[in-house]
């Protein structure tokens, strides 16, 4: 459905929809295959001492309650399709964050029998965080750099990018 | 002129949206500062709310859609009306008739009803466990939550809100119904589906319950529903047990403190199971306040 408003008001509505996304991402983590290390690692994002709810982040259970997709692990061959359900599950705008080694480049599990590849062979990745695995504060950095760039305009995807086949 | 000002702006729609907004913010808050942490910014209510009426609506297939887009407008619709019978921010009611105490628990319970409607409404294996528990619970809750809010109500002799509220203010009934009390807390708490009574709604066993399909408008209008509900709850059990609410200094106050109670017991307790939340209701809660009304009655006699 679309609108047809004057500019200004145009502009300011779509001002304050930047603010509320900036301000309220919630998350959805899944783990395509991963050695849990980097799972582990969010967890304790997500713990009391680095308190993420103070930038709004809070973890959901449903993919149609999230807004950012974090993936850890390479692709293996059975969660290829399980992924790509989560990502078409959620709803726009919606970004992917791919957290340690393995989901940036396949790691170690590059080229095992089982394995597809990273996350960016099969899904838009919109942010890396490197490490094997991440520090907390890596990722908490990571987030709220994605955050900045989207509210500085870099990021402005609202049509899905057609996903790798 | 003056009842579209009471339903848009003052107490109903806008006001109790922003009332209902600074206690869920309130709420995540201390719950925050009882764990040790910093807790979320005082706009963050406002900016989940925003975001979810701003992001694209699923309709799942094998929904009706019809149900599937009315149920949360119906659902915040109950509670918004709940709303202006009850003496909101320390002022007299906007409208009152005799009776409208029933009148008013039974406009909250279409939140819940709503909730369960809307998860059997959608095929999902989660929503329906969700929707199952959604529905246990409110068989569990209701009646011994009515019980005890009709405690006051037989000392004072009325079942009008405002007439009690009168009532209440020159006896602090806490003091001689202190069952009535604790009963009605645990039973807001089990309306609201707060920890421990968070089963229907339990993310690590069935996602998000009976909402786990809603997304954006209608999962941002079932939980500002949710707030006004919060605030409409805390009036009513304060109003009724905590000495009256006279003006709105008195409102904030014994309303906070209520709060602060509550968010005690959530940071307290784990999760119970459903047969342990059942068991609570119906072995001690009913019993209690059911012991409690045959005392009133006999005073009242003798």
């Amino acid at each position: 459905m679309t609108l047809n408003l004057p500019t200004l008001w145009h502009d300011a509505l779509e001002k304050v929809k930047t603010w509320a996304r900036v301000n309220s991402p919630w998350l959805i983590h899944y783990n395509s295959g991963s050695c849990n290390g980097c799972d582990i690692e969010i967890l304790a994002t997500l713990t009391p001492r680095y308190d993420a709810e103070r930038f709004g982040v809070k973890l959901q259970g449903s993919p149609r309650h999230a807004d950012v997709l974090i993936c850890t692990g390479p692709v293996t061959l059975q969660s290829k399709e399980r992924l790509r359900r989560i990502y078409e599950q959620m709803p726009e705008p919606k970004f992917v964050v791919a957290v340690g080694s393995c989901a940036i480049s396949g790691g170690v599990f590059d080229g095992c029998y089982n394995v597809v590849g990273h996350i960016d062979e099969l899904l838009p990745v919109d942010m890396y965080i490197p490490g094997c695995p991440p520090r907390p504060e890596a990722i908490l950095d990571g987030l709220v750099k994605l955050l900045r760039s989207l509210q500085d305009g870099q990021i402005e995807r609202l049509e899905t990018r057609p996903l790798a086949t | 002129m003056t009842q579209l000002i009471h339903l848009l702006f003052f107490p109903g729609g806008l006001f109790l949206l922003a009332l209902g907004m600074g206690y869920e913010w309130l709420d995540r808050k201390l719950l925050a500062r009882l764990q040790n942490r910093q807790g979320p910014r005082w706009f963050q209510p406002l900016a989940d709310t925003v975001k979810l009426l701003s992001k694209e609506e699923i309709i799942p297939q094998g929904a009706n859609p019809w149900l599937f887009i009315f149920l949360p407008v119906v659902a915040l619709a109950g509670t918004l009306t709940a709303a202006l019978y009850v003496p909101l921010f320390g002022l007299p009611p906007a409208h009152s008739l005799p009776g409208d105490l029933i009148l008013t628990i039974y406009l909250l319970s279409l939140l819940t009803l709503g909730t369960g409607l809307a998860g059997a409404n959608t095929p999902n294996r989660f929503s329906l466990v969700g929707a199952t528990r959604t529905l246990t619970q409110l068989f569990a809750y209701e009646a011994p939550f009515l019980m005890a809010l009709l405690g006051p109500a037989i000392v004072a002799g009325s079942w009008q809100i405002s007439i009690i509220n009168d009532f209440a203010g020159r006896n602090w009934l806490i003091v001689t119904q202190f069952v009535g009390f604790l009963v009605a807390v645990i039973g807001l708490m089990g309306k609201l589906e707060l920890p421990p009574f968070d089963a229907p709604e339990a993310e690590t066993e069935i996602v998000s319950g009976a909402l786990t399909e809603y997304s954006g408008r209608g999962y941002a209008l079932f939980r500002l529903a949710k707030n006004v509900e919060l605030v409409v709850g805390l009036t009513l059990v304060a109003s009724f047990y905590l000495g009256g609410l006279a003006n709105p200094l008195a409102f904030i106050l014994k309303t906070g403190a209520l709060l602060l109670i509550i968010v005690g017991v959530q940071t307290l307790l784990t999760r119970l199971r459903l047969d342990q939340t059942v068991g609570l209701w119906w072995r001690y809660g009913a019993l209690l306040v059911l012991a409690q009304w045959l005392m009133i009655v006999l005073a009242k006699i003798i």
